[in-house]
């Protein structure tokens, strides 16, 4: 008691930078020590969890490699499926074991291809696993919502089509980014209809992902790209460009020379290139005095 | 009858169950590797009539496992690699380091029964 007075005496008596500096160093250690041990909770948590999901993992991959065998040359689900199915729907009422099973039929979603990928597909809606989806699309959260929308993409809904479509003006740019991904991924060129109701941007990276997209699909037969070359949203313009010209569009030739007056540079610009690509038009530098808005862009001249 | 033995080296624990069961049905004897290092050391020990390696792996690539077969162990084995979209260069390689066929995923695991048994024809 008389130790800890003197000491309460001299830290009274000291000069008033080193009271400051004492009570910074005691703050300083209870924010380390309480950081610690927020971690190491943090990561026991996380060790947990991790644990639970390999043993759901384990449980559930042969049962689902079980179902996966045991269809027969029918459509109709056998008895064994049905069986595993109802056990897989009650299991997945509870959020862990419902990401475990989400995970192994996303993983071998990207790995099968054929009959066996329609089997996951038929699992994924008779589980009720697209139920919970269509839930999550709902949250407020935007990276939720983001996430629901690559799971009915991987598993290819369409029939959450109406639902995901609401979100292409979306104010989070990731949401929009996956809800384009999604329908051009599930409904190839028609997908593309949503750039008539586009109101935001479409970033430069958004249109390369969308072209890539496009440009793996099997049937390369492209619709009408019109409407969005007169669209009031210079990227939707610029995006219709680019398809112009990777699908040599030539009939679009009256648009193309049209957009040469566009009041945006970057689309007289790309509308001049894609003129050239195409129809072997030349590109003049010399500007055109009687067309002051194309001065710095030059015009075009028929080689 | 001796079964044809098969290493399969894949990262993806469903894709190697899915296979293990589907070959197992055909009777072969699959043994499993969760990366290229186990795979090198399953052909090492077991001496396999047939390999089956994903290209990218944990450790040793699927290209290291099909260098190792070939180059240190001296041995003519199959091996069949799977490849993913965009990686037709990785696929280039592994055919100039002696791979036997490929298949790119998603594949169909039907299909790579009738290929395998082709290769045992």
């Amino acid at each position: 008691m008389i130790t800890y007075q003197h000491l309460i005496d001299s830290f009274n008596k000291a000069p008033f930078i080193i009271q400051f500096a004492f009570i910074a160093v005691i703050i300083m250690v209870i924010a380390i020590v309480s950081l610690i041990i927020s971690l190491k909770v943090i990561r026991s948590f996380l060790k947990i969890k991790d644990k639970e999901i390999l043993k759901y993992k384990n449980e559930y991959e042969p049962l689902l490699i079980e179902y996966l065998y045991s269809g027969n040359e029918n459509e109709e689900l056998t008895e064994t499926q049905q069986s595993i199915i109802a056990k897989i729907k009650e299991g997945i009422k509870g959020a862990s074991r419902r990401k475990s099973v989400i995970t192994i039929l996303t993983n071998l979603m990207n790995e099968v291809s054929g009959e066996m990928s329609d089997s996951i597909r038929t699992l994924y809606h008779e589980t009720g696993l697209i139920d919970y989806a269509i839930i999550r699309l709902k949250s407020k959260r935007w990276h939720i919502t983001s996430k629901a929308i690559v799971e009915l993409r991987r598993f290819k809904i369409q029939e959450t089509h109406d639902l995901v479509s609401e979100f292409i003006n979306h104010s989070k740019v990731e949401v929009r980014k996956e809800t384009q991904i999604y329908l051009v991924h599930l409904f190839k060129f028609e997908g593309l209809s949503f750039l008539d109701d586009l109101k935001t941007p479409l970033s430069e990276w958004h249109q390369l992902l969308l072209l890539e997209s496009l440009l793996n699909l099997e049937n390369q037969q492209i619709g009408n790209i019109k409407p969005w070359l007169n669209s009031s949203n210079t990227s939707v313009v610029l995006f219709a460009l680019k398809l112009t010209k990777i699908y040599n569009q030539f009939e679009m030739k009256h648009e193309l020379i049209e957009l040469r007056m566009h009041p945006d540079k970057e689309v007289r610009r790309s509308a001049i290139h894609v003129l050239n690509q195409l129809f072997g038009y030349e590109f003049e530098e010399t500007p055109k005095p009687k067309n002051r808005q194309l001065k710095s862009e030059g015009q075009i001249v028929i080689v | 009858m001796q079964r044809h033995k098969i290493v399969l080296a894949e990262d993806n624990s469903t894709l190697s169950l899915l296979l293990k069961y589907r070959l197992e049905k055909e009777g072969f004897e699959l043994l499993i590797a969760a990366d290229g290092k186990e795979a090198v050391e399953l052909v090492e020990h077991h001496d396999p009539d047939l390999v089956l390696t994903d290209i990218m792996m944990p450790f040793y690539s699927g290209l290291e496992v099909i260098s190792h077969i070939r180059n240190k162990l001296k041995k003519e084995t199959p091996v069949i690699i799977f490849s993913s979209a965009g990686q037709e260069e990785m696929v280039l390689k592994a055919f100039s380091l002696g791979a036997s066929d490929f298949m790119t995923k998603p594949f169909s695991p039907n299909e790579l029964v009738i290929r395998v048994k082709r290769l045992f024809s």
